[in-house]
Parts: C-alpha cells; sequence; structure tokens
C-alpha cells in the first residue's frame, strides 16, 4: 500500500520541504525588504518606478520622522505607558498566581477557572465597554485611560501565564522553608520569586510588547497629540488615499526595533513561556 | 475541595506538608488578600464594563447626546432587520474558517519542514516568529502599501515585468480585497500555529518513528498514526483560540480594507467599531457583540475544557 508520499525518496522529499520553507520564508522577507529599502529612498523614487536598491541612499525620511512629525512624542507616551502598565501588571500577577497556585482557600478552584476565562474575552467583546466606562471615568486623552484599558487583558493574561509556570516548578524549597518557619510572604519574596525569574520575563516581555503593539484601544481613547501612542502616530501617516510613504516606512522600522531586540534577548524565554502559557497552561 | 487539591501534581514533601493544617490556617486571608488585586481590575475593567455594556444595549444612547433613553429589543431587532445582517455573519464565518484552515495546513506544513534536523534551523525559527512578534499595525500598513493601487510595490513590479500595462487597485475590487484580507490574516497567524506544532512534535518520542520504519510504515502513515495523534492536544487548542482571535481581529480589517469596497470585507468587529465609533449609535454598538456572545461563549468554553484538562495531568 504505497502512495505518491511514501514513494518519494527520502532526498527529493529534503528538497521539497526546502523549497517550502523558501516559498515561506521569501513571503516573509518580502514585505520587510521593501519596508527597509523604502526608508531609505528619497520621496521622487519612491513614487517613480520599482527599483530594488535605493539610487540615492538618505535619511532624510528619520530625519522628518523624528523633526517633523510627533515621533519621538508618540514613542515617549507608549514607553511611559507600557513601563506602568507592564510595572503593574507584574505585581499583580505574580501575587495572585502565587495564592491561586499554592495557597488553598475556597473560592480558589472558582477563580482559578474564572482568570482563563476572562483571558479568552476578545478584545472586540470589550472595545464599546471599555470606552464607555474610559469616557465615564474622563479619562480619554490620559495616560491613565490607557493603562487602564491594558492593564484589563493583561492581568488574567499574566496571571494565567505565571499560574502556569509556577505549577511547572516544584515547591519544595517552599514547603521547607515554611517548615523552617518562614513566613508565606517571606517565602514568596525569597524562594518562590527568585525561582520564578524566567517565567516573570516572560510576562513582563509579553505585557510591554502587548502595550507597545497595541493599535485599536489606543486609537480609541487618545486621540490628542501629547497622549497619542506610536501606533496611532503611525497609522496617521495613511490619510485618505494618500500615503506619506517614506516617513511611515522610517517610522515603522524605529517602533519596531524594540519589540524585535526585546525578542532576541529573551527568545529562550519567550519560546518556553510559548508552550507554558499559551499552550501547556 | 479534595477534588480540587487532587487537580494539582503535588510533591511528597507537599502531601506531607498538607496534611500539617497549621500551616495553612491563615491561607484564607491571605490568599484573598493576594488576589484582591487582580480581582478588583478584572471585576472593575472587564465585569463592571462589560454589564454597563448590557443595560447600554437595550438604549437609544449615542454619542455626546447624554444617557439615551430604554428602548427595549429596538437596538437587537434593528441589527436582525438589517438586509446586510446575514451577509455580514456568513462573511465572518467564512473568512474565519478558510483564514483558521489555511493557518492550520501552512502551519503544519512549516512545522514539519522545520522538525528535520539541519544548519541553521534555530535561526530560521526566529525569522519565522517575525511576522507574530511584529505589531500587527505596522504589518498591516506595510502589506496595505504594498497592494496599493497607486503607488504599491506590487504593481510597480508587475509593471516593470510588462505583465500588466495599467495600476491594478487590487484592494478596491471585491475578489482580490477578500484574498488580500485572508492573505494577510494569515501570514500574521501561520508562525503561531508553525511554533507550537514545532514545540509539540518534539515531545514526541523519535523511537516511536523508528519503530514504525522498521515495521513498514511510509511517511504519510507515520505522519498519520504518529504525528497527528501526538498534536491531537496541541492543535486543538490552537485552532480554538486562534479561531477565537481570527473571528474577533478588528485591527486587520480595520487599516487593510476599512470594510470596502463597499462592505464586502464588512466583518462582525469592523461593523461593532464602525456603528458605534463612527456612527456613534453605542446602543447598536454594544449589541451587536452580545448578539455574538453564544458563539464566542461555545468557543470559550471549548478552549478552556481543553486547557483545565492539560491543568490537571
Amino acid at each position: 500500500m504505497t502512495n505518491v508520499f511514501d514513494r518519494i525518496p527520502e532526498s527529493v522529499f529534503r528538497v521539497i520541504s526546502a523549497a517550502v520553507i523558501g516559498i515561506l520564508l521569501f513571503m516573509i522577507i518580502f514585505p520587510l525588504y521593501f519596508m527597509l529599502i523604502t526608508a531609505f529612498k528619497v520621496e521622487r523614487e519612491i513614487y517613480s518606478e520599482l527599483t530594488w536598491i535605493p539610487l540615492e541612499p538618505t535619511i532624510q525620511n528619520f530625519y522628518d520622522v523624528f523633526y517633523n512629525f510627533g515621533i519621538p512624542l508618540y514613542l515617549r507616551n507608549t514607553l511611559i505607558v507600557a513601563g506602568i502598565t507592564t510595572l503593574i501588571v507584574i505585581i499583580v500577577s505574580v501575587l495572585a498566581s502565587y495564592a491561586l497556585t499554592r495557597l488553598r482557600f475556597p473560592g480558589r478552584a472558582g477563580m482559578a477557572r474564572g482568570v482563563l476565562f476572562v483571558y479568552l474575552v476578545p478584545s472586540s467583546l470589550m472595545l464599546i465597554p471599555m470606552y464607555l466606562i474610559i469616557v465615564k471615568l474622563g479619562l480619554t486623552n490620559s495616560y491613565t485611560g490607557l493603562v487602564i484599558a491594558n492593564m484589563s487583558f493583561s492581568v488574567p493574561f499574566c496571571t494565567w501565564l505565571l499560574m502556569g509556570y509556577l505549577r511547572s516548578i516544584s515547591a519544595e524549597m517552599e514547603e521547607a522553608s515554611l517548615i523552617d518557619g518562614c513566613t508565606r510572604m517571606l517565602s514568596l519574596w525569597y524562594i518562590v520569586i527568585p525561582l520564578s525569574v524566567p517565567g516573570i520575563v516572560t510576562a513582563a516581555i509579553f505585557t510591554f510588547n502587548n502595550v507597545w503593539n497595541e493599535f485599536i484601544f489606543a486609537l480609541v481613547l487618545a486621540q490628542d497629540d501629547a497622549h497619542k501612542m506610536i501606533s496611532v502616530g503611525l497609522a496617521n501617516f495613511y490619510r485618505a488615499d494618500f500615503y506619506m510613504v517614506g516617513p511611515m516606512m522610517a517610522g515603522s522600522i524605529i517602533a519596531m526595533t524594540p519589540v524585535v531586540i526585546l525578542y532576541i534577548l529573551a527568545q529562550r524565554y519567550v519560546v518556553s513561556g510559548l508552550s507554558a502559557g499559551a499552550v501547556k497552561g | 475541595m479534595s477534588q480540587e487539591t487532587l487537580r494539582k501534581p503535588l510533591s511528597p514533601q507537599q502531601l506531607a506538608s498538607s496534611k500539617n493544617r497549621s500551616l495553612f490556617s491563615g491561607d484564607t486571608r491571605l490568599g484573598w488578600l493576594l488576589v484582591a488585586p487582580a480581582l478588583l481590575i478584572v471585576l472593575g475593567m472587564v465585569g463592571y464594563p462589560f454589564l454597563e455594556a448590557i443595560r447600554i444595549s437595550f438604549t437609544d444612547r449615542m454619542i455626546g447626546r447624554g444617557p439615551g433613553e430604554f428602548v427595549g429589543l429596538d437596538n437587537y431587532r434593528y441589527i436582525i432587520q438589517w438586509p446586510q445582517f446575514t451577509e455580514m455573519v456568513v462573511r465572518t464565518v467564512s473568512f474565519t474558517i478558510v483564514a483558521v484552515f489555511l493557518k492550520t495546513v501552512v502551519g503544519l506544513i512549516l512545522a514539519t519542514a522545520l522538525n528535520q534536523d539541519f544548519r541553521g534551523r534555530n535561526i530560521l525559527r526566529g525569522v519565522f516568529m517575525l511576522p507574530w512578534i511584529l505589531p500587527t499595525y505596522i504589518i498591516v500598513l506595510v502589506w496595505r502599501w504594498i497592494f496599493d493601487g497607486q503607488t504599491g510595490v506590487l504593481n510597480q513590479i508587475l509593471m516593470s515585468w510588462g505583465l500588466i500595462d495599467a495600476n491594478i487597485p487590487f484592494l478596491a475590487k471585491t475578489w482580490s480585497a477578500i484574498g488580500i484580507l485572508i492573505f494577510v490574516l494569515v501570514w500574521k497567524g501561520y508562525p503561531f500555529y508553525a511554533l507550537t506544532f514545532l514545540a509539540g512534535m518534539q515531545t514526541i518520542p523519535k523511537d516511536l518513528y523508528e519503530a514504525a520504519k522498521v515495521d513498514g510504515a511510509g511517511r504519510l502513515a507515520r505522519f498519520r498514526y504518529i504525528t497527528l495523534p501526538g498534536l491531537q492536544q496541541v492543535m486543538g487548542v490552537v485552532i480554538l483560540l486562534s479561531t477565537i482571535w481570527t473571528m474577533n481581529t478588528l485591527e486587520i480589517p480595520l487599516l487593510l480594507t476599512g470594510g470596502g469596497p463597499s462592505n464586502d470585507t464588512e466583518v462582525f468587529p469592523l461593523l461593532t467599531y464602525h456603528l458605534a465609533l463612527q456612527n456613534f449609535r453605542l446602543g447598536e454598538g454594544a449589541a451587536l457583540p452580545i448578539m455574538m456572545l453564544p458563539v464566542i461563549a461555545l468557543l470559550v468554553l471549548g478552549v478552556a475544557s481543553y486547557m483545565d484538562r492539560e491543568a490537571i495531568e
């Protein structure tokens, strides 16, 4: 009972694999390559005919982005919101995940399951409710409003991720410390947290990047320049039927750089977090 | 309670100490204390807004016009009777099914290809993570520009190769706009599938394949009877999770097509956005997601049961 797949010799199969990888790789590189070269092209060249390498390489677009558009301000806003959100979310999630995995108390099981449900609530469901609440609190166009909106999805996600991580590390040292007379809080501070550093780093990176990359809530909640997030600022380079392509590509490269650097630094953590948080639970 | 204790894998030491009740006597107070901040955030920023949205869905509230009046089921009735409603639902469901199917297939193929031993595999895996880690809005803006009918790169390429004489407005034609939307959804989504499938494949013991090979099982048989069953759990979670995400993606259609041409890509989250924040009809905007709630709840329950089962193991 041989079929087509089995009749392909191993060498041919390897070639096919390579070809598949090659095609998919091309599809990934293609837009990124054009983003990169376009950022270094002069305006005339972008709108005339196709060139694969900038004829007159320039950093004018980067200069424009920094001095003629509010990008540095938007970057600062985004950094502030992402930093504050990450800090609060990590503290809150570490405490909650510790209690939900290590302590025994009535209501624990229900809440542990609740975390998963809240994490799974899609943001399209929350868009209008969140908008209404932020308006009601008078927090549109403020860092606080943006932090609140971002916290609402990050807290359940990070708590879930850290619960998974805490379950995966042994409680032996913790138990030993408790038997030796350590209080719960001391044991959390001196044993659990140092042991969970990889999990906490993963959660922090996911949170920071989620805020950094978030567009919809940033668009709806903060329209004024003083609080505009980088995502909204960049999307504004596209207006009606006109693209400011050069600055947009330069701005995109600047905006994605921190994200890419974070992932390169923490690839090991993120891959493990991916299976711990999103799959294994 | 006893069932709950069973849920967690307890180490022998833990079991021993959990008999020692005195260690845990203060757990209830401490537990609630530690959970309180998270609970407050979730109740205040997810629970309360959600209840508020249900209330507003029964009013005719509009942006900038006070609290609005109670109108019963009018908003729901209006949406259902709206001629394009059925079309919108069919569109949302079919785009989601096609995109999730393609992501699964491409993800499986890539994971299989990456699961072989070759040099540079780790670097490749890093590159394939890019679509997943890069900001969605940047990816969408770049693809939108590539497919742009005036200055887009694709038109420039086709033009320079002499394949077309005039620019094609890809995003202004029904079928190409739909195709591009699904393409970008898949482009952004399949790396997550591939990476999780790959992680799943690497947990399957190698000797299973060796044994099957010795027994004369072909490549397809090995894939079907070893790889697929081994991946079943991971695939179930990923596909359900991604179905929820794909169905609810607002960012990609909003930035890519804005629902056009002539509502041909107007999917459910986009319609919510348009109703509430462009037409200022908050009542209707709040009602639409609530109408989709049963479908979303079903999917969420599905994932939760899968993930819960994994948590028990």
